[in-house]
């Protein structure tokens, strides 16, 4: 070995120092795949600033606009997602965090809710659906997260309503819904629609800030058979950081995890500010997802 | 996209989906010349549909006063903006459609409001063109104007809403050509809002999804015209059914005003989703804002309102607008009366064409008084 080559061995190894220096200060950077760190006891499903998240490393996901159909996100958002994943052999959690300057919550006319979901294919294995969405008879399991679920279900404790806390001074002379306080809540359904029509994705269907949807292509995300998944986000400095669990097995239909086993994921983000919402979106492609072997139980 | 017929146009233009006529579709016809603003419609509608949490600014009809009244503010004008200046060659297009001028990444070309554009659903109420200046009070024929422009939506027979929707939750009805959002389906991305060039898609943000007018379908399932129509005190609006040019029957009152007499217009047709409300144009209002808002026919259409007295079928056809609850599919003129005939041509009601008119000197030597005359 040359006086050269050592001298060279010498600064990699002193770079690698530097780098793993880095590391015990910041996240662990993996930009191979999401690793589902394997802990016990509780996870932080609803807490993306617990200490737990320090242990999970972290994957930098490159987003993509939404511009394969019309409508298409032509003005892009959000560059990067970050993605940290821990379970606990019964439940998944992820933690997505993303840049946005603005914290959006209620959507209104020209307004959308910020929001961010995880996508996993219906069927782990390695031929996956189509990321946009999935295709017809290979389904794709979402996990969506909306900022005015999760204020939906705080303003609940206070009885406060979606308009109420758009227009805190509105007063309103009178609605027919009042009229008759026995009917109160048949009258309203009845002039709540979608509501009445029992859509998911109204006031009184969100008791979760993250809803359960399956899709086998564009425009066609429906309900899940099964909602249990939790999360909460939190904004701080222009950055959100939301936390996304469920279950790793929801029986039929939906995306069986299954701990030692790899599969895919993929997220997108949608910005309110820009009245990013459905096909609008920051999107990736799909990820290599990881689930550590837990310890025989 | 697809190649369809488009005969307010005169020509195939494009569209997200291949042309599919419904088996009969909802049609219209409102006279502005005798809408007084009085709103009853606006409250009709409102009182049934739209009472709810979320819905106090939704005014799926809604009356503006031309050329300042706008709901949402500035609707017309922003979309015309952004099409620019488009042309009429004789009676076909020229321009560019809303479908046609999509910018890449979209579907339709539109533009998208803020809850603060529903604020002020008056603006502009009873202001007349231009300012008057002394002496013009007395110079006539006027050369200010305004006008009551009364707006429900069009069910048009190429929605933009429905184009817009990546959902595919909007959908025509097969048997009435109604345009219904599906409350169930509906995701709230709020597509429609930002592609109906009328503005009459509506988000409501209690329940985080688009609403809009059903044109009372309940009722037209019944037989009987929607809220809006039967309780317009201006007695303006007829509901009927529409047919395409070729299929235009004489004894079709909508078919007549809108295809035989060409008396009542489409309401901004260069958008190129053939609206299906049908308006009479005011007749005192310049040419070139009448072809810009109801297309080339316009003029033709002033001159034959001014003598529709005279003539005894137009006479008839409008003393049976509010004349019966019930929808008119057919009519005929017998004598002095107008007919409304049911689908079944059995008659429905019977107007006379003209109501006996009294002429009596002011002074009344019997009583030795003057009479006033008070509206
Ligand atoms: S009820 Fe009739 S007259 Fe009154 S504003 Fe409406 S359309 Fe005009
Ligand atoms: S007027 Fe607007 S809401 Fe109504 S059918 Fe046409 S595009 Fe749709």
């Amino acid at each position: 070995m040359s006086a050269h080559t050592r001298v060279s061995i010498v600064i990699v190894l002193l770079l690698a120092a530097t780098a793993s220096g880095a590391c015990r200060r910041g996240p662990a950077i993996d930009t191979t795949q999401v690793t589902a760190v394997a802990v016990t006891g509780s996870l932080p499903t609803e807490d993306p600033l617990a200490a737990a998240w320090d242990g999970a490393p972290e994957y930098p996901a490159a987003l993509l606009p939404q511009d394969i159909i019309e409508p298409k996100l032509m003005t892009a958002g959000a560059a990067r997602v970050t993605v940290r994943a821990l379970h606990n052999g019964d439940w998944i959690v992820f933690r997505l965090g993303w840049d946005d300057p603005t914290e959006n919550i209620l959507a209104q006319t020209g307004v959308t809710s910020d929001s961010a979901a995880i996508q996993l294919p219906a069927q782990a294995g390695s031929l996956v659906p189509d990321p946009a969405m999935g295709e017809a008879g290979k389904a794709v399991h979402l996990l969506y997260w909306k900022a005015l679920w999760q204020d939906d279900a705080a303003r609940a404790a206070t009885g406060q309503d979606r308009i109420a806390a758009l227009y805190p001074n509105a007063t309103t002379d009178h609605y027919p819904f009042l009229a008759n306080p026995a009917a109160k809540e048949e009258m309203a359904r009845r002039y709540a629609p979608a509501d009445a029509a029992g859509n998911p994705v109204t006031r009184r269907a969100s008791t979760s800030a993250v809803q359960e949807l399956v899709a086998e292509g564009y425009g066609t995300t429906a309900a899940a058979p099964s909602q249990q998944a939790l999360g909460h986000g939190a904004w701080r400095n222009g950055q959100w950081l939301v936390t996304i669990a469920r279950p790793l097995d929801e029986g039929p239909g939906m995306a069986r995890l299954t701990p030692g086993q790899k599969t895919f994921l993929a997220v997108a983000v949608w910005d309110g500010t820009s009245r990013q919402a459905g096909a609008r979106k920051m999107r990736s492609v799909w990820i290599p997802l990881v689930l550590q072997a837990t310890a025989a139980r | 996209m697809a190649r369809v017929y488009n005969w307010q146009l005169g020509r195939a233009m494009d569209y997200w989906y291949s042309e599919n006529r419904p088996k009969r579709q909802f049609g219209a016809v409102f006279d502005i010349n005798k809408c007084i603003a009085c709103q009853t419609c606006t409250l009709s509608c409102k009182t049934t549909w739209t009472s709810g949490r979320g819905q106090e600014f939704m005014f799926w009809n809604n009356v503006e006063t031309k050329p300042y009244g706008y709901y949402p503010l500035a609707w017309d004008v922003n979309l015309l903006e952004a099409l620019g200046p488009q042309t009429w060659d004789g009676a076909t297009y020229s321009g560019r459609t809303v479908f046609e001028a999509a910018p890449e990444g979209e579907r339709v070309l539109g533009w998208m409001p803020e809850a603060i554009d529903y604020a002020s659903p008056n603006i502009g109420e009873d202001e007349i063109n231009g300012s008057v200046d002394k002496g013009m009070a007395l110079s006539l024929p006027q050369q200010i104007w305004m006008f009551y422009l009364a707006r429900i939506c069009n069910h048009c027979t190429y929605p933009a809403c429905l184009a817009s929707c990546p959902r595919s939750s909007i959908y025509k009805r097969p048997e009435d050509g109604i345009v219904v959002l599906d409350q169930s389906r509906c995701r709230g991305y709020q597509e429609c809002v930002r592609a109906c060039p009328y503005k009459k898609v509506y988000f409501n943000p209690s329940t985080g999804t688009s609403e809009k007018c059903i044109a009372c379908f309940p009722k037209i399932e019944e037989g009987i015209q929607p809220q809006c129509f039967v309780n317009c005190i201006g007695k303006i609006r007829l509901q009927g059914w529409v047919n395409p040019p070729e299929r235009a029957r004489e004894d079709n009152p909508i078919d007549y005003l809108v295809h035989v007499r060409k008396l009542a217009l489409p309401l901004y047709p260069q958008f190129g989703l053939e609206p299906n409300v049908y308006y009479v144009p005011p007749i005192h209002v310049p040419d070139p804002f009448l072809i810009q808002m109801f297309g080339p026919g316009a003029p033709a259409a002033v001159k034959t309102y001014r003598n529709a007295r005279n003539d005894k079928t137009l006479a008839g056809l409008f003393a049976l607008f509010g004349s019966t609850e019930r929808t008119i599919p057919f009519f005929r003129i017998s004598g002095d009366e107008a007919i409304a005939l049911d689908d079944d041509h059995r008659e429905t009601v019977r107007v006379p064409i003209y109501e006996p008119l009294v002429i009596r000197p002011a002074e009344d030597p019997t009583r030795r008084i003057i009479r006033l005359n008070t509206t």
